[in-house]
This record gives C-alpha cells, sequence and structure tokens, in this order.
C-alpha cells in the first residue's frame, strides 16, 4: 500500500499538537514546576513522535491509524496528568509499555503464521481468563473484573475481548473445515453466549455489550444462513427483557438512563455529576485546570469524556468523536483491502471492538444510551485497557500491510 | 461490487451513524439543556466559587440594608436582617434547596462583581475579587413593613407602585416563611398545604371579581352606548343562568357611571352579550392578560379565555367570574395604568446595582409597556373609579383631604368564600401611589374588608414614602 501523502506531515503537525499542549501544562502547572512535568512533557513527545517515525521505517501499511492514536493518548495523557500527576506519569510508564506491545503484536502477526489454526486454543484460554476471573477476581465499581497477582491488577475481560476477535475470525475464515459438523453456526453462537453470561455474572455490562455487538457484526458480514442471525438477534432481545426483568442492576442502568434526576444523591450519582460536568464545559471548555473534573467519580478512567469536555470544551469531545469515526474509517478500508480473508476478519473485529467500545462509552456518559463501565480507548487511565488496546492496535496494522504468504482464499 | 463488501460499508456506515447521533445529542445537549443542567442546584461547581464570595447586600429604595454577606473564617454566610418581610421579594440563597426571589434571577450580579462585559469576565476569571454587586430596590421599607402589619392573620397579597415609573414600593404575599430558620424548617415549609413559599403577588391566580369590570366599561364605552339607561331589577338569566346582583332588590335605572359605582353584576353581565367575546377579549389583551409580565419573580400569566364558550360564559367573563383568572401585580399595572392616563409602566423591583466599590453599574430605566385606551376612554374611566370611593362600594377607601379612586371586587371562587379585591389610587389629580389589595377567601366583599387596608396603605405611602429619590 502506498501512501498519497508524504507520511512527514501529519507527523509534524502532530508534534506541534503535543508541543502546544504541553507548553499548556507547563503553563498550568507554572507555580510548581517539577521534574514530574519535565519528564512527562519529554517524555511524552519522544515517545509519540519515535514510535510513528520507527512505525514509518518499518511498515507499508496504513500509517495513519497510529497517528489518530496518538492524537487521542496525548489528549487523555494531558487530562489524566492535570487531575493526577501521578497517575499521569504512570499513564506515560503504561503507554511506553503498550507501544512495545504494539511492536511486539505487529511483528508477531507479520512474521507468524500459524494464527489461523489455533481455534482450540483460543476457546481454551478464554474459558481460563474467566475461570481466573471467577475464582481470583476482586469486585470494584460494581463489577467483577480484576484479579490481583503479585500486587499487579489486571482485567483479563480486556485480554479475552482481542481473544474473542480470533475465535471469530478462525471460525468465520475456515468455515469449510468447520461445516463438516452438524449446526456449527448454533454452536458457535453457544459458545459466544457461554461468554456472555459469564459477563453478565461478574456485571460487567459494558464488556458484555462489546462481545455481543462484534459477533453480531462479523456474523451479519459472514454468515450465509440467515436464520442464524435473526435467532441471535431474537434471543438477544428475549435476554436483553429477561436480565432487565431479574436483574436489579440492569433495571437500575435503564432507569437512571430514562430519568436520572430523581435519583440525584444515589443511583443516578454518577451520570448526573458526568452530565454537570458536560454542561460545565460549554463549547470551548472551563480551561485547563479550571474546571472540576474531580467532582465526577472515576474522573480519569470511565468519565474521562467527560473531564475532558469540561475543560477542553464540547468542540474537543467532538474532536475526539470524529478521531474514533476516522479509526473506524481506515480499520474498515484496510479491511477491504486485505485480501487475507482470516486477516480481513481480525481487522474487521477489532475496528468493530475500538468503534463499539468508543460508542458505548461516550453515549453512556452524555446519556445517549444506558450508562455501562468501559474505558475510552487510549484515552482512559489504566494498565490493561492500553495494553490490550494498544495490542489490538498492532494487529490492526499487521493486518494492513499485504501478506503475501497467505494462501488467498 | 460482492456481498461481503456491500455487508462491510452497511456496517461501516451504521458505525458512523452512531458517531453521528454522539455528536448532534452533545450538540443539542449543549444548546437547549446545558444552563439548566448547569443550575441544578446539585451541581458542586455552582457552590464552590459562592462560599468564597461575598455575595452583595440588598437594599430599600433609601438605602436601608436588608440582606448582605459576612465572612466568618473564610466561609461566605448570608444574613438577612428580617425574617420574614422579604420572604418572597429577596428570597433565600442556600445550598440545600437553591435559590428563590431576586437572590436566584439576579444571582449572577449578587456574585459578580462589575459589568458582565467580556473584558471584565476574563479579568474576574483570572483575578475574582470575591464581591458581588449590591442591588438598590423600589421598596419603601416602612411601606412593606405596614403592608405585611395590615395583612397579618389574612391570606393574600398586598403590592403597591408609583403608577409613574412602575417603582414597586411594596410587595407581601401571604402565608411567608422565615428565611433565617428555612433550613431547619423546609420539610413543614414545603409541605405546607396554604404554599407559604407560593409568592401571590406575581404567582397567584384569582378570578378578578368586579376588579373586572373596568375592562368591560372600556367596551361598554367602545361598542355600546355607555348613557343608555338600564334597569336592573336585581337578577336576570343568561342563556339558563342567573346572574345576581348582591342587592336583591335590583338597582333601578341606571347608565354606565351608576352601574360602574354600584358595582351591578346585572348591567355588566347583560353588556359583556352586547360587547362580544371577540371585543373584550381584544381589551383584556390590551389590559396585558394572556401576556407573561416579568418583574425578576417567578410569575404566572393572566388569563382570559380565547375561545368563547357561549353566552353564560362570556356574561361571567363581564363580572370577572368564569374562566377569567389574574395575578395582583396584573391588576396593579391596569389601575396603574389608569391612573398615569393609560400609559401602563413596566413594574420593577431593582433600581440599581452598584460595583462593591460603590459605581453605578446598571440603573433600571423606566419602560412603558403599552398605551391603554384613548384619552376619552380614560378620562371618564378615571372618573367612575373616583365616583366609586366617592359614593359607591369603595367608600371604606377614602381619605380626608386626598381624593381616591378605585374598584372594589368580590370573587367567587370553588372554595365557597369569596376573594376580597380592591385596586385603587391617590391622589386623584396627580397619582403617586397605586395599590392592589387581595384576601384570599376572606369571605367579605372588596368594599367591607379589602378597600380598608388599601386606604391605610396609601395613607402611609403618601405621609412616608419619598417618591422624588
Amino acid at each position: 500500500m502506498k501512501n498519497l501523502v508524504d507520511g512527514r506531515l501529519p507527523r509534524r503537525l502532530l508534534l506541534l499538537f503535543e508541543l502546544m499542549s504541553m507548553s499548556l501544562i507547563l503553563l498550568y502547572r507554572r507555580d510548581s514546576l517539577d521534574i514530574k512535568i519535565v519528564a512527562l512533557a519529554i517524555g511524552l513527545l519522544v515517545v509519540v513522535y519515535g514510535a510513528n517515525y520507527i512505525l514509518s521505517r518499518l511498515s507499508d501499511g496504513d500509517l495513519y491509524i497510529f497517528l489518530i492514536v496518538s492524537m487521542l493518548m496525548s489528549i487523555g495523557i494531558i487530562m489524566i496528568f492535570r487531575i493526577s500527576s501521578d497517575l499521569g506519569l504512570k499513564q506515560l510508564l503504561w503507554l511506553v509499555i503498550g507501544i512495545g506491545a504494539f511492536f511486539g503484536s505487529y511483528f508477531m502477526i507479520t512474521k507468524l503464521s500459524f494464527w489461523e489454526s489455533l481455534f482450540p486454543v483460543y476457546i481454551a484460554a478464554a474459558y481460563s481468563f474467566f475461570a481466573m476471573t471467577l475464582i481470583l477476581g476482586d469486585r470494584k465499581h460494581g463489577a467483577i473484573n480484576w484479579i490481583s497477582i503479585g500486587g499487579i491488577s489486571f482485567q483479563p475481560a480486556e485480554m479475552t475481548k482481542i481473544i474473542l476477535v480470533f475465535i471469530l475470525a478462525c471460525f468465520f475464515s475456515g468455515r469449510d473445515k468447520f461445516s463438516r459438523y452438524k449446526y456449527a453456526d448454533y454452536w458457535m453462537m453457544g459458545v459466544i453466549y457461554s461468554f456472555i453470561g459469564l459477563l453478565f455474572i461478574q456485571r460487567d455490562l459494558g464488556t458484555a455489550m462489546i462481545f455481543m455487538g462484534i459477533f453480531t457484526g462479523l456474523q451479519y458480514i459472514y454468515s450465509n444462513d440467515r436464520k442464524v442471525i435473526r435467532a441471535n438477534i431474537g434471543l438477544f432481545t428475549i435476554g436483553g427483557i429477561a436480565a432487565y426483568i431479574l436483574f436489579d442492576h440492569v433495571k437500575v442502568r435503564i432507569m437512571t438512563w430514562l430519568n436520572p434526576w430523581p435519583y440525584i444523591d444515589n443511583k443516578g450519582y454518577q451520570i448526573t455529576q458526568s452530565l454537570f460536568a458536560i454542561a460545565e464545559g460549554s463549547y470551548f471548555g472551563t480551561g485547563l485546570g479550571r474546571g472540576n473534573p474531580s467532582f465526577i467519580p472515576l474522573s480519569y478512567n470511565d468519565f474521562i469524556f467527560s473531564s475532558i469536555t469540561e475543560e477542553m470544551g464540547v468542540f474537543t469531545g467532538i474532536g475526539i468523536i470524529m478521531l474514533f469515526m476516522i479509526l473506524v474509517y481506515r480499520g474498515f478500508k484496510i479491511a477491504l483491502r486485505q485480501d487475507s480473508k482470516f486477516y480481513r476478519m481480525l481487522a474487521l473485529g477489532i475496528t468493530l471492538m475500538f468503534g463499539l467500545q468508543s460508542f458505548v462509552i461516550i453515549g453512556g456518559v452524555t446519556k445517549v444510551i444506558p450508562l455501562t463501565g468501559l474505558t475510552l480507548p487510549f484515552v482512559s487511565y489504566g494498565g490493561t485497557s492500553v495494553l490490550s488496546s494498544f495490542i489490538a492496535l498492532g494487529i490492526l496494522q499487521g493486518a494492513s500491510e499485504k501478506l503475501t504468504r497467505e494462501e488467498i482464499r | 461490487m460482492n456481498l461481503e463488501k456491500k455487508r462491510i460499508l452497511i456496517l461501516l456506515v451504521s458505525l458512523c451513524i452512531g458517531f453521528a447521533i454522539l455528536i448532534g445529542y452533545l450538540s443539542y445537549f449543549q444548546i437547549f439543556r446545558a444552563e439548566a443542567v448547569r443550575n441544578n442546584s446539585y451541581n458542586k461547581r455552582l457552590w464552590i466559587n459562592e462560599d468564597k464570595i461575598l455575595r452583595g447586600s440588598i437594599t430599600d429604595r433609601d438605602g436601608n440594608l436588608l440582606a448582605y454577606s459576612e465572612a466568618t473564617d473564610g466561609i461566605a454566610r448570608r444574613i438577612y436582617k428580617y425574617d420574614r418581610l422579604y420572604s418572597h421579594v429577596i428570597g433565600y440563597s442556600l445550598k440545600e434547596y437553591g435559590k428563590s426571589g431576586l437572590e436566584k434571577s439576579y444571582n449572577s450580579y449578587l456574585v459578580g462583581a462589575n459589568e458582565n462585559t467580556a473584558i471584565n469576565e476574563l479579568i474576574n476569571l483570572i483575578n475574582p475579587t470575591g464581591v458581588g454587586n449590591n442591588l438598590k430596590l423600589t421598596i419603601d421599607h416602612s411601606l412593606q413593613a405596614k403592608a405585611r402589619e395590615l395583612l397579618s392573620g389574612k391570606k393574600g397579597s398586598i403590592v403597591a407602585m408609583d403608577p409613574k415609573t412602575g417603582e414597586i414600593l411594596a410587595m407581601v404575599s401571604l402565608p411567608d416563611f422565615n428565611v433565617n430558620t428555612l433550613i431547619q424548617e423546609w420539610n413543614t415549609v414545603s409541605e405546607d398545604t396554604s404554599s407559604p413559599l407560593f409568592n401571590r403577588a406575581t404567582q397567584g391566580l384569582y378570578p378578578p371579581g368586579s376588579v373586572f369590570k373596568i375592562a368591560t366599561a372600556i367596551g361598554v364605552i367602545r361598542a355600546s352606548n355607555p348613557d343608555d339607561l338600564y334597569n336592573c331589577t336585581g337578577t336576570v338569566i343568561i342563556d339558563g343562568k342567573e346572574f345576581s346582583d348582591s342587592n336583591k332588590n335590583g338597582h333601578g335605572e341606571l347608565s354606565l357611571d351608576e352601574a360602574f359605582a354600584k358595582s351591578c353584576n346585572t348591567y355588566f353581565a347583560t353588556k359583556a352579550l352586547e360587547i362580544g367575546h371577540s371585543e373584550l377579549l381584544q381589551i383584556a389583551i390590551e389590559l396585558g392578560f394572556n401576556k407573561k409580565l416579568e418583574v425578576g419573580l417567578e410569575s404566572s400569566t393572566s388569563v382570559f379565555p380565547t375561545d368563547s364558550k357561549g353566552d353564560t360564559d362570556l356574561a361571567a367573563s363581564g363580572i370577572g367570574q368564569g374562566r377569567i383568572l389574574a395575578t395582583p401585580l396584573n391588576m396593579l399595572a391596569i389601575i396603574s395604568g389608569i391612573a398615569n392616563d393609560g400609559a401602563m409602566m413596566e413594574p420593577y423591583l431593582v433600581s440599581e446595582m452598584t460595583s462593591p466599590e460603590g459605581k453605578i453599574i446598571k440603573s433600571q430605566e423606566q419602560a412603558l409597556i403599552m398605551q391603554v385606551g384613548d384619552s376619552n376612554e380614560i378620562t371618564r374611566l378615571k372618573e367612575m373609579l373616583r365616583e366609586v370611593v366617592k359614593t359607591g362600594t369603595g367608600r371604606n377607601a377614602s381619605i380626608k383631604n386626598v381624593a381616591v379612586a378605585g374598584k372594589t371586587g368580590t370573587a367567587e371562587n370553588p372554595t365557597g368564600k369569596n376573594h376580597a379585591w380592591f385596586a385603587g389610587f391617590a391622589p386623584f389629580d396627580d397619582p403617586k401611589v397605586a395599590v392592589v389589595v387581595i384576601l384570599e377567601e376572606e369571605g367579605s366583599s372588596g368594599g367591607s374588608s379589602a378597600a380598608p387596608i388599601a386606604r391605610d396603605i396609601m395613607i402611609h405611602a403618601l405621609n412616608n414614602v419619598d417618591f422624588n429619590r
């Protein structure tokens, strides 16, 4: 794939953006300049510019997706640093690790070729991640999706999302192989529903929605048996209604979505605080350091979008949505250009994952759809989220290249 | 294009539509909803600054201090000098329950220093002064106190204003509440069925009763012959419904002037039919019905039905009953407009805003709402109003040495106990004060209970208020 525009220009524009936002941070903290800020400023510049530069040397694929992501993570880290400088520095560390993982997964996906044949391994890995969560899991913010090993907290569901994409890509690209079995489509659906059920038990509704979305999206494109899709949608509807009737925490989500104001000091607290912040931000925001994003619970995590909107304005918020829109567009473009069916499906699955996840959490904090806890990819604070997002991005990067050794189906 | 590509594109388009919906909703939210959300009293951002800012003080027209703020240990505290006297005018500003009255409508001035120009807002942002602007009211403190004293023990409202300028001199609504103990008493006060939080002067909607005959009289002058004699027999049946007078024997032969002075119901009910619904509606609109009257307080809009529901309804409208509802403030604007030769001035409560340094930031300009009637109509109407107090139902409002004009009203309502109204002004030749008194569910006539209160208000105002400030 040949780039139409010289790759250096957008990279330099990004550098300009970084320089400007760093000077904003320096200005905001002018009274208490210390080593942390300087470390963050230089660190971020080097990491972002360096990574983009190295990538342009290594990959002849799509160079825009990493630029878009650089932009997203820059806005995110500035906001996180503004809320807490310690978290900001930690996030920088995670970004460095994440970018490392990005190159790692990029190499592994392009240089190794056995990915298509590991279907049983993926299934086993997914179930063992779920088992780990259920056995070792801690409940945080209402959901059991954290496990702690040796002092390091970890969200297995973030990784399971990527495994899910592999499972689906294997299944739909290897239809001939699977069609030997009767009802293969239904078996697959059963497996996916078992994942969603397990997520439900963990009360991780957000991730459950993403799983459902990725599965339904790929099924829509690749399943020749439309009956299965109807069955899927029917089951989903019945399951949704049943969940609403059976589980109080689902009911609460819907109630506080329809009208959170009567529950302003209990069940509707999070969403109303988020709306206050967005309203306060108006078009251009209060200015960095001049708002009160700390009033929002999880202001640097699930609600980072509201924090950004408060201090940088709705226009920045719309900017972030548009960045995700371009990322999704590039992702689909990558898929359309990829000749290998398996990699095409990987690209589609990952793009769906980014697109749906950003839609669900931004829609949730703005009260367009019911709120479910999720991180905003590349923007929110959090090690596992950053790591899994970059691993996924590395796979997308790999899929954007022409993979000649694949047998073209 | 093959099926797979087509489906991929459909998926892409649906995701993009999803994002577009987010962008659309954010824009909608910011344009239409954000203001209301921001001002929700649960929004801690509203208070984080106000804890540090000293709200400006509020004084009456002579500079008597009514409310001010004081800092103790860096926390601002609002002090209301009078527990109940200004509970509906100034209102309250409480972290727990929000704001009301002028504290609410003038909040941005009370917390923000200097003019609200872009430059000043920027300066304020960078270097907040921490002291808000002051308000000077048009209220005369002694008249306000007198009004509350006269109304005490009753339900209702008294409003007085200078008809030439629109300055509101007194505004009292009972029952009221103690602003200084409202936090402790919130539950009792807010659940009280007599609605003490409700400002009857601006929000209360009452049938105006015979006071509305002012409008019908204008109609008679315009659409009928005012000098035609009408024979009142005490009752008249219109479309099957009986309209009766307080004087069961009837008033006998009457012209408009006599009917107005004696507040003859059968006369005005009959004349309303001659005038017709659309003409009467036109006059009501001219007098300010169906249009919001803004004084910076929560207020209701007086209602004159825009649809016609037959003769009985129209006849009831002619005597201020039926579906007509008016706020006391609206009735005050009407009587003031007539007193001021038809020039209805816009009522206002805040005359000046001054910066903490004492510089005048904004002074309220007197504004004409509209010219009511033509000079012949107004001259005749004024004479008729004078006659009400001189020889008619409003004799209890008369003052020795001062010519008073006005109109009484006794409004029937579903509770069964009549509301007593009086709307009037004095002196007749050079009106300085106009007043409206309404006693809710008083059970007696306007002439016997509301008129004497109005008289005392006018006496007090003429003796004590400095009209020429």
